[in-house]
């Protein structure tokens, strides 16, 4: 027993002294294990700040980019009928018998480079650029070929839009201010998305345009400008927006009029003002209403020589999508136009300044100073099927005097919007079934399509001189034009499309 | 113009009585939650533009549903939204990409 106690009082004495040693190891351990998690959780921080770093400077974060690759072939036929060739102020029409233009495969290259950056907190700049070239040629001779008005040279508001050379041009760049004073009103300004607008970017399976662009059966034409818009949020109108907008189509530069010995400056700017109102704008309903009023319409927008007068654009449409109308969806739409001239009086020039009068002023002819009112219809649909199939049908019809500002558009002959008669077109797109890598809504597809023009009045996407009934373009002189009027004309497409 | 002052001032107009207990944010999405083709509700992430706060944010609407199947709202869309806070969760009354071109 007084062993066991001996050993027991050695143990716990050895422990006693032991245990003092042991805890201060055991403190400086944890003392040594804290410092290190501190300096760890140090270092984490500042990593996390220099990824934070990092993800702020990166591309993807401020920096979007898109685009998109078109290979085009058309086939062309054409028919022109007899009628009298303009040859001048003092020269007498020409007798010219009727032909049949053709060009049976013309191919061309577009190419679309979109970019989007955002600046600062609400500001964005947007931009995108286009080739476009026909295959085989750096001119725009093959598709300007001397028919129409809007083909028949390359315009400030239609490069890019029109087959033309291999140079990369800017198409669209413009700075936006999103919402202004924490209220959903934008400013924007450059020179804007005015092309392609609802309901036409259907038949090109581009996306629905929003609340950018404006409504593509009036204006088709990169305009230079600015945009005051404003958003509200009315939940009895989902998506409802207004813009006023304002775009330059021709600067007259200084006002040089005393030198040139006159009163008053010779030209003045062409500008356009338009105030667009889409009360509704979700899948089921697009309803959009739009007013433009173009001042002082050049006569020629390359060599402008006189101004001719003003012109007032109403317009409304109805955009529609249906889901699961049977297997697919359904996209139904109707657009209204109306145009309305007022002459001023002035004839275009032939030349520019101070070249031979024409004799035509704003849809006139001599010293009519008539306003002319002309209208267009334009309706259409496109089934979407689950496989990727999409099938379309348009239709639209100008009047007499239907002059619209959409030469811009993406059609061989003439902007078919803006014909003065029929225009049927059918089409096809087939997505291909291949997974998206660029963005969630990158896709590649062929198209394939087929338009008729039924011209019933020329002039179709010009404003000078009082269009002529096709029919009685053979009846007499007076009735001599400028262009080669088509009286009918066919274009069979077929596309290979790439968007990114 | 005028048309475009009346519909700013019955918007405000409105937006100030019908409102009043729902929160107002515009911020980017940073993450879509989505459960497939049929999903009746997602949740979409948005950081707060102004508190950079990420907030989380369920859509029952089908239009919004759709514009998230399609991917016509995608991650790193700025989203105007408006919302309310119902059983923990704040469910959008509205919710659109900012307007602007």
């Amino acid at each position: 027993m007084r062993r066991l106690v001996a050993a027991l009082t050695t143990c716990l004495a050895v422990v006693s002294l032991a245990l003092p040693a042991f805890a201060r190891a055991e403190t400086q351990d944890q003392k040594e294990q804290q410092e290190k998690i501190d300096k760890l959780a140090k270092e984490l921080e500042a990593l996390k700040k220099e990824v934070k770093r990092t993800e702020d400077k990166s591309l993807g974060r401020w920096l979007t980019i898109g685009g998109d690759y078109r290979f085009r072939i058309d086939s062309l036929h054409g028919e022109v009928p007899n009628y009298f060739q303009y040859l001048g102020p003092t020269a007498m029409p020409a007798a010219v018998p009727g032909y049949k233009p053709t060009n049976d495969t013309l191919m061309t290259n577009r190419f679309g480079l979109n970019m989007k950056a955002k600046a600062t907190q609400d500001v964005t700049i947007s931009s995108r650029l286009l080739m476009y070239k026909t295959f085989g040629m750096q001119t725009a001779q093959a598709t300007n070929a001397g028919f129409f008005a809007d083909r028949s040279s390359v315009l400030d508001g239609t490069v890019g839009h029109i087959p033309l050379d291999n140079t990369l041009r800017v198409d669209q760049v413009y700075a936006t201010w999103n919402n202004i004073a924490g209220q959903p009103i934008w400013f924007s300004v450059g020179r804007r998305p005015s092309t392609g607008g609802s309901p036409t970017h259907l038949r090109q399976d581009n996306d629905r345009p929003g609340s950018a662009g404006v409504p593509g059966l009036l204006v088709d034409y990169a305009f230079d400008g600015a945009t005051l818009g404003f958003a509200p949020e009315i939940d009895a109108l989902p998506g409802a927006f207004g813009k006023l907008c304002a775009g330059r189509g021709f600067e007259a530069g200084y006002d040089v009029s005393p030198q040139t010995g006159g009163t008053k400056s010779l030209l003045k700017d062409t500008d356009m003002l338009g105030v667009s109102l889409v009360p509704v704008d979700i899948d089921p309903i697009r309803v959009d209403l739009q007013w433009n009023r173009g001042f002082n319409i050049f006569d020629n927008p390359n060599n402008v020589g006189a101004q001719l007068g003003d012109i007032d654009w109403f317009g409304a449409g109805v955009l529609s999508t249906l889901k699961e109308v049977g297997p697919g969806n359904l996209t139904m739409f109707a657009s209204g136009g109306l145009s309305i001239t007022h002459p001023n009086g002035n004839h275009a020039l032939l030349a520019g300044l101070n070249s031979p009068d024409s004799g035509a002023g704003l849809l006139v002819n001599g010293p009519d100073k008539s306003s002319n009112t002309g209208y267009s219809v334009y309706a259409g649909l496109r089934y979407d099927l689950p496989s990727g199939t999409k099938i379309g049908g348009e239709y639209n019809h100008g009047s007499e005097f239907w002059i619209p500002f959409v030469p811009a558009a993406d059609d061989m002959w003439t902007s078919k919007l803006g014909t003065r008669g029929n225009v049927y077109e059918v089409y096809l797109i087939q997505e291909l079934p291949l997974a998206a890598i660029a963005s969630f809504t990158s896709k590649t597809f062929f198209r394939l399509g087929y338009q008729y023009y039924d011209f019933t009045y020329t002039g179709s996407n010009n404003w000078v001189g009082a269009p002529v009934k096709i029919s009685d373009l053979s009846a007499s002189p007076m009735n001599a034009q400028m262009f080669a009027p088509l009286k009918s004309a066919h274009d069979i497409y077929a596309t290979f499309e790439v968007k990114l | 113009m005028l048309a475009v002052v009346g519909l700013a001032t019955s918007s405000l107009a409105l937006g100030g009585v019908a409102y009043a207990d729902e929160i107002k944010m515009v911020g980017v999405i940073t993450h879509i939650e989505i459960s497939g083709k049929d999903a009746k509700t997602a949740t979409a992430t948005l950081k707060d533009n102004k508190s950079e706060k990420q907030v989380d944010i369920t859509v029952n609407d089908s239009l919004t549903l759709d514009k998230f199947k399609d991917h016509r709202i995608v991650e790193g869309d700025e989203i105007k939204c408006r919302y309310e806070v119902k059983g923990g969760k704040n469910v959008s009354a509205y919710f659109r990409k900012t307007a602007g071109c």
